[in-house]
């Protein structure tokens, strides 16, 4: 009875290995365990953009690049330097207006951002476009996208991500699952504190790049004046909070930390331009 | 010159005049100011819900007209008046891009094509060759830097902002 008692707090006291005790299996536990650790850990920047890539497929399956290369040149000069004024310079920006009537804007992890022309046309100027882009790209700087897919979805597919077996030219079901929960957020929206922090961080991006700090304010404001029951912006209305609130909580924020930067240029006339002899 | 050309400046010249109706009040008691600075003369004191038309933005200020006066105050004072933006961004885009008038009075209609609606982002049909088209359009750090350049931008070390209350 001792020797068997003696047998059993040795064989504890061995490493792990495929241990079978009463029918529990320490080296499933132990891969389990790993697993729940890969998938708190960070997704890799590859990775990262590997997942946006087929998100920002999902989009262009819904909405076509609008077919004004000029515009598309234009929206991505714009956008790049304002992202060259951000924490993450150098990933792989991609910018693109969306041949869409809605009025709307989606940003994916790794760095695309998108705008419908619905919203182009109910913008007034670059520095009001720079706003716009500027709250996007927050959002990818911050990886809100990416935590909400995070939150959402099973441990096992994004431990897979982080294991970095998912090959999206296989079309992966793994990924495609990931792909759709993160489309499926643009449907649902972020956590307004997101949204928020994006139009916080937004302000002072445009700032940075040199561009009146009030073109995201100033968007904002038309669409606050636009019909709520004006089916363009039912996604917007749906998926972000109160354009009045996003505007009030703004309105505490920015005076008088960037009135220093009250005289910078909006460049309407070169919007004006770009705009008017594209096609 | 083409029709649409004609109606894009058509509408371009419009414009201004169409802004000056701009129709908007203030959300809480302000100063209306001679110039738009912070420490300008106070020209007249606005209560909430004041009545004013919008004349033009320049940055963080709006020139506006109550009555015979004419001041500035702080843009974040203001609301437009419901469909005022429909005219306000009228910037002749919209008959360019193909996009319904929208805001004017209570009917408002959107026609043209049906897009991102949230039926259509649950079930999608990926096309990863039109994200390989769009690559095309990508700006490198040098074109971007000289972009700015021309425009006259100058970037400049600016921190985020905190964010305090909710």
């Amino acid at each position: 009875m001792r020797r068997w008692f003696l047998m059993v707090v040795l064989a504890q006291a061995l490493p792990v290995v495929a241990f079978d005790l009463g029918g529990f299996d320490l080296e499933k536990a132990a891969r389990a365990v790993q697993k729940v650790q890969k998938a708190n850990a960070d997704v890799s920047e590859p990775q990262e953009i590997e997942l946006g890539g087929g998100i920002a497929s999902g989009l262009l399956g819904a909405a076509p690049l609008l077919d004004n290369p000029p515009l598309q040149r234009y929206l991505n000069r714009v956008g790049r330097w304002i992202a060259l004024q951000t924490e993450r310079p150098d990933i792989p920006w991609q910018f693109g207006v969306l041949d869409d009537s809605d009025i709307n804007a989606f940003a994916a992890p790794g760095g695309y951002v998108f705008v419908t022309k619905g919203l182009m046309a109910r913008i007034n100027s670059e520095a009001e476009l720079a706003g716009v882009l500027a709250h996007e790209i927050s959002h990818v700087l911050r990886k809100h996208h990416l935590q909400a897919i995070k939150k959402n979805t099973r441990s096992e597919l994004l431990a897979a991500l982080a294991d970095d077996v998912i090959k999206s030219q296989g079309g992966d079901p793994r990924l495609n699952k990931l792909v759709s929960a993160g489309t499926e957020l643009y449907a649902r929206g972020l956590d307004k504190d997101d949204e928020y922090e994006a139009d916080r961080m937004g302000v002072v991006l445009a700032a940075r790049a040199g561009y009146d700090p009030y073109g995201l304010p100033a968007v904002l404001q038309t669409l606050e004046s636009i019909n709520p029951n004006d089916s363009s912006l039912a996604l917007m209305f749906k998926t972000h909070p109160s354009f009045t609130l996003r505007l009030a909580l703004l309105q505490g924020e920015m005076s008088p930390a960037l009135d220093m930067y009250d005289g910078q240029p909006d460049l309407s006339k070169r919007f004006s331009a770009v705009l008017g002899g594209g096609r | 010159m083409s029709m649409q050309t004609f109606m894009m400046w058509m509408l371009m010249l419009c414009t201004p005049a169409v802004w000056a109706s701009d129709a908007a009040f203030v959300i809480r008691d302000t100063e209306l100011m001679e110039r738009p600075y912070r420490d300008a003369r106070v020209l007249e004191s606005l209560p909430a819900r004041s009545k004013v038309a919008v004349l033009q933005r320049l940055s963080g200020w709006t020139e506006v007209q109550v009555g015979k006066q004419r001041g500035w105050v702080k843009m974040l004072s203001l609301q437009l008046e419901p469909g005022a933006a429909g005219r306000r961004a009228d910037n002749g885009l919209r008959t360019l891009f193909n996009v319904a008038q929208t805001g004017h009075g209570s009917a408002s209609i959107t026609t043209g094509i049906r897009g991102l609606s949230e039926e259509q982002l649950r079930n999608l049909h990926p096309d990863p060759q039109a994200l390989q088209r769009a690559r095309q359009y990508a700006a490198s750090r040098e074109d971007a830097a000289r972009f700015a350049a021309d425009g006259g931008l100058k970037a400049s070390k600016v921190d985020y902002l905190q964010g305090g209350k909710k």
